[in-house]
């Protein structure tokens, strides 16, 4: 039995020990006082998003005296997190008054400068202990608490991971997603004449590498449960599904007849979908959770590739040349029925549904490169959402099915780039030297060290 | 060029068969084979085997954009490396396809694989047996040439020959 095989088995223990230690963990970050139900909330799935604006008070500690430089520290992490968030606008240089308080709750709040300075939400920080912060956001107008939560043996190692839940939880009250802070993005970097898979935050933080094989490494997806990393695996002579485990660090590649592995996805049960060619074309097979073949999922006699699902498998997106140019299909998994949903241009690759099930985004070749569309399940629209320049590739709905990540060679190498469901302003992930490929996010937040 | 090498190669071959033929004619005249023009054939069989393996290798089966036909002009030269697989059992063919860098990776990956295949169906039926090739893509992942204009992607959009001695 393999440790893949192994941990399908305990993955039923292990939901339940991870609840316990999410029941754990509320406990210690446990809201400190009832919360009134936001007004301030944000529809970011519909056409027109509002714009939230947040200022933030200086740090303080007991009876209103300074905070540990921690505290200027985490103030500085809110703020670089909460810059992600295009529905949010920070204006905490334009108050007149300053941003220091009396105090970090009510009744020591002014809250009139505030909204004088056209905010809508403030957030205060009180250092109770010089390892022990809370942290608040209130509405400026009537005062109410939309936040709040308490961390303790706060240490410098672990004031992201702080920042991170904390911003995550503002985010999840505003809008009902909070998974952006808690996620990871696994990608693909080029290293000389190899590339292998490496880990960053979203925001830019904790770039690591994880693998260091001979050959190429493409189209990483993660397990649910984010223990493994799947990929393609090309060595000079072979085609095979690369198999990561966190747990362990190590990889295993797995071959298979055909000699071809392209575009291998975790499916939601952690079975696998990925495209082989075992009668001579590629081919999108099921895998079964011993990476054993169990049955073809889409066979069109030409090329099908690149497979995408929602969250409950019900639909599948994927690449087919049936037609003669490469174009996105939609697949109904329940009723097997198949339809194009690319109906412009000769080009469209690349499909990555939304985990919703409502968005296909995908890239289509244009006259300009090629650029990130999405595909609108319901309606049957679709709208260009990235406009280069250079070469828009490989968009990746994050678990909220509010953010993508995407490629562009836009600065003149290819980097991940952030955009959302609505398009707007692309924000660079950064990921250090060399070019990369294939951003997918993982269900995993992984901060290097823990913190309570 | 190419021409070249095929004469160079119909002349190797040639002079092979002339010693194979020395050699019968001087084993019925005495009924033993002179043990000092054993290495002189072995030499020259190893040469025709090398001449064979650089005929097999060099010549690449180049296609249109976003397509895995094989032109009518490569026939030829396929049917020239189907004879030399045929006549030298003991070489293995591994074919690689390759795209130019205007696709996408996964496409691309799946289309180097249907050029490769194609190539491989055509030896196929030329007689060459299924265990003296194989198959292999590289999608846009490895150009033969940079550039980003129609004479760089003709040149990418390929499939090459790795040959290898079976032992």
């Amino acid at each position: 039995m393999t440790a893949y095989e192994k941990t399908q088995q305990r993955n039923g223990w292990l939901l339940c020990a991870a609840t316990m230690a999410m029941a754990a963990l509320f406990l210690i970050t446990a809201p400190f006082s009832a919360m009134a139900a936001p007004m301030q909330t944000i529809d970011i799935y519909g056409p027109s998003q509002r714009i939230v604006t947040v200022a933030m008070a200086d740090p303080l500690g007991e009876n209103g005296q300074n905070a540990p430089q921690m505290g200027t520290e985490l103030n500085t992490l809110i703020r670089e997190n909460l810059r992600f968030l295009p529905f949010i606008r920070i204006i905490d240089n334009k108050i007149l008054g300053g941003t220091r308080l009396a105090g970090y709750t009510t009744p020591n709040i002014d809250f009139k400068r505030f909204e004088l300075a056209g905010a809508d939400l403030l957030i205060t920080a009180g250092w109770v202990a010089p390892d022990t912060v809370q942290l608040r956001v209130f509405e400026t107008l009537g005062g109410s608490l939309v936040v709040g939560r308490a961390y303790t043996d706060v240490e410098p190692d672990t004031l992201v991971q702080v920042a991170d839940k904390f911003c995550s939880e503002l985010m999840r009250v505003l809008t009902g997603r909070g998974e952006f802070f808690l996620s990871t993005l696994a990608f693909v970097k080029n290293e000389g004449e190899n590339r292998n898979l490496w880990t960053v935050r979203p925001t830019g933080r904790n770039l690591k590498k994880l693998t260091n094989m001979n050959g190429i490494a493409m189209s990483p997806s993660w397990s649910s449960d984010a223990r493994f990393i799947i990929f393609s695996h090309i060595n000079k002579t072979s085609h095979a599904l690369g198999v990561w485990d966190r747990r362990t660090g190590q990889t295993q590649r797995v071959k298979f007849p055909g000699n071809t592995v392209i575009g291998p996805t975790f499916m939601p049960d952690n079975k696998v979908a990925v495209s082989l060619a075992q009668h001579g074309y590629p081919n999108i097979y099921l895998l079964n959770h011993s990476f054993k073949r169990e049955r073809v999922l889409e066979d069109s006699g030409g090329i099908d590739v690149s497979p995408s699902f929602d969250a409950k498998a019900s639909k599948m997106a994927f690449t087919s040349s049936r037609l003669g140019n490469p174009h996105v299909f939609l697949k109904d998994m329940a009723t097997g029925q198949v339809r194009r949903i690319s109906q412009s241009g000769t080009y469209n690759t690349e499909p990555s549904i939304s985990p919703d099930g409502t968005l296909v985004a995908f890239s289509r070749m244009t006259d300009q490169g090629f650029r990130i569309f999405v595909y609108d399940v319901l309606t049957g629209e679709e709208r260009q959402i990235s406009n280069g320049p250079g070469r828009d590739e490989q968009p990746s709905f994050a678990p909220d099915s509010y953010f993508l990540a995407f490629v562009s060679n836009r600065s003149g190498k290819k980097q991940i780039y952030l955009t959302t469901r609505h398009g707007g302003e692309a924000r660079l992930v950064p990921t250090g030297k060399g070019e990369v490929f294939f951003p997918a996010w993982g269900n995993f937040a992984d901060w290097g060290k823990s913190a309570k | 060029m190419y021409i070249l090498k095929r004469f160079g190669l119909m002349f190797a071959l040639m002079f092979v068969l002339a010693a194979g033929f020395g050699c019968s004619s001087k084993t019925v005249d005495t009924g033993t084979v002179p043990p000092e023009e054993t290495p002189v054939a072995t030499d020259e069989l190893e040469a025709a085997e090398k001449n064979a393996i650089a005929t097999i290798t060099d010549g690449k089966v180049y296609f249109a954009f976003d397509r895995y036909d094989i032109a009518p002009e490569y026939k030829a030269m396929l049917n020239e490396k189907a004879e030399l697989l045929k006549q030298f059992p003991n070489l293995f063919v591994r074919i690689e396809g390759n795209c130019d860098d205007r696709g996408t990776q996964e496409y691309n990956l799946a289309l180097g694989e249907r050029r490769a295949r194609a190539v491989y169906e055509y030896l196929l039926a030329l007689g060459v047996p299924a265990d003296q090739m194989d198959t292999i893509s590289f999608g846009k992942e490895r150009p033969a040439v940079l550039g980003n204009n129609e004479e760089a992607w003709a040149q990418n959009r390929r499939d090459e020959f790795v040959v290898t001695v079976k032992n």
